[in-house]
Order: C-alpha cells, then sequence, then structure tokens
C-alpha cells in the first residue's frame, strides 16, 4: 500500500484539452400513463460538444431543464448516456480505455445538496478519508489527508473533524463536500450549482474558497450555475445551453460585452439592475422554458425569440464561429442562412 | 394616505418545553397603502417569522407575539380565530415561495380561486368563475380559459406562481404579503414577476411587504428597504440610498457579498462567521461577533436606530454623531480584510 496517493502527472502536455465531450445524447424515455397513449420521450441532452482546456474554469448556464445537470451527471458516468462519448485527457473514458475507477480518481464532482450528499452515519473525517481508502491508502494517511483538507477548506480538524453532518451550517457542509471531491487529488472538479443552496454572505466564502483551491490543488473547475453573475465571477469560458443543445460558447468577457445569441442576450437581461433608479420595465424574455418533449422544430429557441423569421422554424442552425474562439448556434451568425439579418458570404 | 400596517416593538417567540427561539426581537415599522416595503435578510433572519405575524399565520400554541400589531385598522394580537379568518383574503393575502406546495394538487386551479371568493365574498358560483377568468387574465397567464380547468401539476413553475398570484389577490386585498415568491424560478421568469407584481401593485394600490434574501430583487421592486438581522431591523430607509450607500456594517457587508457584474478577479468581501443562535442572542449589537469594527460599546446593549436623515437610519454605535453618517457610508469599500472567508464559519 503507497503513503501518498499524489495527483498522477500530466499526459498529452498544456494545449491538449482536459476534457473532451464529444455529441453527448441523453433520452429518457417515460413509459405512458395509460397502456393506449404512446410512450414520451425526454431529450434532455441532445448533441453537446465541447472541450475543457488544462486549468481552466467552464461556466455552463442555461434555465432549469436545459440538461446542465445532466451533463455534468454524464460526464462523470453516473448514467450512461444514449450516444456520445467522453475524451479525458487524450483517453477514451471506457473499458477500452481509461477505466472508470482510473477515471473517476482525476474526476470529482460537488452536488447542490450539501446535506444529501453526505452519509449521515459517517463523521466529516470518514466521509473524506472514504475514496483514499477504496484507492489504497492506508487508513492513517487517509485520516491524516482529511484532517490537511479540513484545514485547507478553512474548518479547524480538532473542532470537526469528529462532528456529522447534520451537526454543522449548511456552508461548513458544502467546505466538507468540497475537501473530500479533493481528497483524492483530482485534476477537474465539477461543480454542479455549488452556492446556489447558501446565503450571501456564506457564498462569498464559499467562492473564494474555490478560487483559492483551485490554485492551491492546480485544478480545473467544470462550474454549473444558473446564477449568471456567479458564473461570470467564477468562469474563463462560458458554455450557454437551451433545450439540450449548446447555444453559445465562447470566453466570458466576449460573451458578456456583446452576446451572439438572442437567448444569451435575454438571460443577461434577466438579472436584476442593482440599481433602484434604473428599473427593467420590460421582460426580456416571456414565456417559461419549453419542455424538452417535443422541441421546437428548426431552432429551439424561435417561439420565445424577438427577431424570429419563417425560416428558424425550418433550419436548424449550426454552432458557427465568431472571432476569439466564440461561436453561436443561431441563423442570424451563420453565413447566408437565409435569414435577414444573418451576415452575406465572403466573396 | 392610508396606513396599513402599524408595527410597535414587535417581539415574535417561539416557546417549546426545552427552548424558547427569539425569532423576532422590537421591530418597528409602518406601511401605507401604494407601499412597497421591501425585508431583506438571510435565512433564519426573522423575516418569514416577521411576514407571517402579519396574518396570524405563526402556529398558534407555540408561538408568543407581543408589542402592538395592527393590519388595516385591526389589532391582530387579540383578534379571535374568526376575526382573523375575515381580516385574511379581504384585507391581507399571502404568495408563497414554492407554489407546489403552497396550492392543492387535487384542485383545479379555477376551483381554487371561486371557493375562495364565494367563501369571502359570498359570490354565486357563476359570479365567481367569472371573477376566476378575469384574475387569471389580470396576472396575464394565456389563454387562461383553458387554465382555470388546469391543475396545479399541469402548470409551468411561473404559471403556477402567476396563478398563486390571481388567488391571493382574489378578494382584492389591501395588503399583500410575498415570501420570496420568486426564489425557486429560473432568472428569466424570475424578472417577469416582478415587473407583473410592480405593475399590479400600481394599478391596484395595494401595500405590499415583500420577503427576500436577493438584493437585486429588492432593488427591482421595492420603495423602501429594510435590512433584517437576527430579528431586528438593522437598517432600514429608502431604496436608492440604502442600495448606494448602506450605514450598517451587515448591510454593507451583504452589498460587498452579492456578486455583480464587474468583479472578476478581484475578491468577493465576504461576511466572516455565520449568523447568531436566536435562542442564546448576546446582550449587544448582535452582529458583534462578526463586525471588523467592534468596539467594547458595542456588546454592552443593542444600539439605538440613528442615521443621517429621519428616514435612513441604522443600529449602528458608527453612525453615531449622526453627521458623520454619510462619511462612514462613503468609505465603505473594503474593511473586511481579504482571506477572512478562510478563518471558518
Amino acid at each position: 500500500m503507497s503513503g501518498q496517493l499524489p495527483q498522477l502527472p500530466d499526459q498529452g502536455g498544456p494545449a491538449q484539452p482536459l476534457l473532451s465531450v464529444r455529441g453527448m445524447v441523453k433520452h429518457f424515455t417515460r413509459r405512458a400513463a395509460l397502456p393506449w397513449r404512446p410512450a414520451t420521450t425526454v431529450r434532455a441532452v441532445d448533441g453537446v460538444s465541447f472541450d475543457l482546456c488544462k486549468g481552466e474554469t467552464l461556466g455552463i448556464v442555461g434555465e432549469s431543464g436545459c440538461g446542465k445537470s445532466t451533463t455534468s451527471r454524464l460526464i462523470m458516468a453516473l448514467m450512461t448516456p444514449t450516444a456520445g462519448e467522453v475524451i479525458f485527457d487524450g483517453q477514451h473514458v471506457g473499458p477500452s480505455g481509461l477505466p472508470l475507477k482510473e477515471y473517476r480518481r482525476q474526476v470529482q464532482m460537488v452536488f447542490q445538496d450539501s446535506y444529501a450528499s453526505l452519509n449521515p452515519r459517517l463523521t466529516v473525517e470518514e466521509s473524506i478519508a472514504f475514496a483514499p481508502r477504496v484507492h489504497g491508502l492506508a487508513r492513517n494517511s487517509s485520516v491524516a489527508r482529511a484532517r490537511e483538507l479540513l484545514d485547507a477548506v478553512g474548518l479547524a480538524p480538532a473542532q470537526f473533524a469528529r462532528r456529522y453532518p447534520h451537526e454543522l451550517s449548511g456552508g461548513q457542509r458544502q467546505r466538507i463536500n468540497i475537501a473530500r471531491a479533493l481528497a483524492l487529488r483530482p485534476k477537474l472538479v465539477i461543480l454542479d450549482e455549488p452556492v446556489s443552496a447558501l446565503d450571501k454572505s456564506v457564498e462569498a466564502q464559499v467562492l473564494n474558497l474555490l478560487v483559492d483551491l483551485k490554485c492551491a490543488f492546480d485544478l480545473s473547475y467544470l462550474f454549473i450555475s444558473h446564477d449568471l453573475n456567479v458564473v461570470q465571477y467564477m468562469s474563463d469560458r462560458l458554455l450557454v445551453m437551451y433545450l439540450g443543445q449548446v447555444v453559445e460558447i465562447g470566453p466570458v468577457d466576449a460573451i458578456y460585452d456583446a452576446a451572439a445569441h438572442p437567448y444569451t442576450a435575454a438571460l443577461l437581461d434577466s438579472r436584476p439592475s442593482m440599481d433602484p433608479e434604473q428599473r427593467r420595465t420590460e421582460p426580456p424574455l416571456t414565456g417559461d422554458p419549453p419542455n424538452p418533449v417535443n422541441p421546437p422544430p428548426g431552432c429551439r429557441f424561435h417561439p420565445r425569440c424577438t427577431f424570429a423569421e419563417p425560416v428558424c422554424s425550418v433550419r436548424v442552425p449550426v454552432l458557427a464561429p465568431l472571432p476569439h474562439g466564440h461561436a453561436a448556434s443561431c441563423l442570424m451568425v451563420e453565413p447566408a442562412s437565409g435569414h435577414s439579418r444573418a451576415p452575406r458570404v465572403a466573396a | 394616505m392610508e396606513q396599513l400596517v402599524h408595527a410597535r416593538d414587535l417581539h415574535v417567540r417561539f416557546v417549546t418545553r426545552d427552548r424558547t427561539v427569539h425569532a423576532v426581537n422590537g421591530v418597528d415599522f409602518d406601511v401605507a397603502a401604494g407601499e412597497v416595503l421591501c425585508i431583506l435578510g438571510e435565512s433564519g433572519s426573522g423575516k418569514s417569522v416577521t411576514l407571517r405575524a402579519l396574518m396570524g399565520l405563526n402556529p398558534p400554541r407555540r408561538t408568543v407575539v407581543t408589542g402592538t400589531l395592527q393590519v388595516a385598522g385591526n389589532n391582530l394580537l387579540t383578534a379571535s380565530e374568526r376575526q382573523l379568518e375575515k381580516i385574511r383574503g379581504r384585507m391581507v393575502s399571502m404568495i408563497f415561495q414554492e407554489p407546489m406546495t403552497a396550492l392543492d394538487p387535487v384542485f383545479t386551479i379555477g376551483r381554487q380561486i371561486t371557493e375562495t371568493v364565494m367563501r369571502h365574498e359570498g359570490l354565486s358560483h357563476a359570479d365567481a368563475a367569472r371573477r376566476a377568468l378575469d384574475l387569471l387574465e389580470l396576472v396575464q397567464i394565456p389563454s387562461a380559459r383553458q387554465r382555470l380547468l388546469a391543475f396545479p401539476h399541469e402548470l409551468s413553475g411561473g404559471l403556477r406562481q402567476r396563478a398563486m398570484i390571481a388567488i391571493a389577490l382574489s378578494c382584492r386585498p389591501k395588503l399583500l404579503l410575498a415570501d420570496e415568491p420568486t426564489t425557486a424560478l429560473d432568472a428569466t421568469v424570475q424578472i417577469q414577476i416582478l415587473l407583473l407584481l410592480r405593475q399590479l401593485q400600481q394599478e391596484l394600490g395595494m401595500g405590499v411587504v415583500f420577503v427576500t434574501h436577493d438584493l437585486g430583487v429588492a432593488g427591482e421592486v421595492s420603495d423602501r428597504i429594510a435590512v433584517m438581522y437576527a430579528g431586528r431591523f438593522v437598517e432600514e430607509g429608502p431604496v436608492t440610498p440604502v442600495m448606494r450607500s448602506p450605514l450598517h456594517p451587515y448591510a454593507k457587508g451583504l452589498l460587498g457579498a452579492t456578486v455583480h457584474a464587474g468583479l472578476r478577479g478581484t475578491r468577493l468581501t465576504a461576511i466572516r462567521g455565520a449568523p447568531p443562535d436566536l435562542e442564546y442572542l448576546p446582550p449587544g449589537c448582535a452582529f458583534a461577533p462578526r463586525c471588523d469594527l467592534v468596539e467594547p460599546a458595542c456588546l454592552i446593549a443593542v444600539p439605538a436606530l440613528r442615521g443621517p436623515t429621519p428616514d435612513h437610519r441604522a443600529r449602528c454605535i458608527l453612525v453615531a454623531g449622526t453627521t458623520a453618517g454619510m462619511e462612514i457610508a462613503d468609505t465603505n469599500a473594503c474593511h473586511l480584510e481579504p482571506g477572512a472567508a478562510r478563518q471558518g464559519i
């Protein structure tokens, strides 16, 4: 038994993406409520591809039901995809390539519900030491590591190591979850709404902690949130999802300065103004996010879009590249798409 | 203007055999018709308990309410259950955070509205049905006639919240209480509901008490803001001065901790520590254990409300000399040291 369990060495060099998701699809089939009705298919994730570079934080935003949490669970291999693959540092994840146990040592996850994701019968210390024990670290070494991690997330080990999850506040529990995710020295941490359930003052503490830990432990983050301000604060690049598809991806500053997709623009405009003298007067979007059971034909956003034209309900847009690694899936961006605002084809 | 709420030295305690929780500890406020008061606070600050007290909704056997509390001229503290029934619905009504749990899953939306109207106003079934349709149109539910026949689970989150607003408005209350009505909604739907509430409030001239933990939401809807901490209003004032130049260190910290545009790459000014246990409140300022500007005088007694104008006041001894109030507010930048977050909560 080794006494250490360090972070595994880098494989493909800094230019190779740490994580590549290719053509990820997840459909849930729902049996009909009544025998004579047809079964329905929920297209939770419908063809999502992206790369996550080493050392970066990629933010994923979207309304509830857009498939952002399903995507994270597919990446974590917590559910089997209908189609698509995950490539981690050049290696295909699966029986033929990188075995799941090795993969999960390098990719860990923090969930939104800090209480439900901890075992109520284990002390904090046991919870954190659990995964290192599974990966063959001796008992004393794994407990020692758990105490180091408690210290790293700002909880005094002497005070907290022997407590149970119900004895902690929400912010403290989320710190435990973060410590547990770091116990195997992963390279990538998937954060699924890690601060949504916390109060504002505690939220800021945890965000500061996540920024510190990223540096200290040499991590990359996949940061999922519905709070656009938090995502802007945390991320280097942003991925916007709508009804199971990527509608825009690119550097955070480029997107917040000039969103190319009308949905992204509407999302950004939906944030409260923080200035009582300049209140919103018109809602940027009407209606609720539609149901992923029967997504609209053509561009999935066209029923809510102010720029929609007849072509939008027929032609499916593809991710069209823009300068600075920015891309959007909108007919207004795609050259010669037939939309009146589309750019003309270069001669 | 008509005074709808008059609360003075309002205390709410929850008493069980083992312990007493001091949820609200001396709150004074008035709400006039046509005015929106926002109570801003974190979980456990007593904001929802204050709101429930305005409708007599706290569990009767465990709750001890003292002080003065009048709603539309009725003394709520001495009102019998029968009198409360008359006040609820016609004078005051409430919108809750989670429409799925607040609505009854086994009745249609239309039935839930007509039931309320028939019970409180004694209308016939046909009149009540007409009123229900008008209400769904008022809250801008598309294809309202069909939606009257829908069950709550058949509606999306935003439509459900609109339906709940319709029920709350069904007996034309003078005072509307809103308990985090947009917290469970997506950002795009949240702004729709906030704009709808503001529009309805202005059209109907209602007084509104709006409870939220989100500073941005408060800025969108309120005329006045009261910042609540450990059962007391630590700061109150018109919305613009409270959001632009808060006086109380807690309110400043909350503003600094609220992530907004332009903070990327900087450190968030987190408030260290966690809110106090409402069972054992300190004798002095309840925020003192988390405050970076704490002085011995803070620990002796709860500071009185004072401030630069009679309108905008805070419970902090640093706001004392009253004239110095604005200067303190201007130097609010970051007096919290970086790395405060790592000192544990």
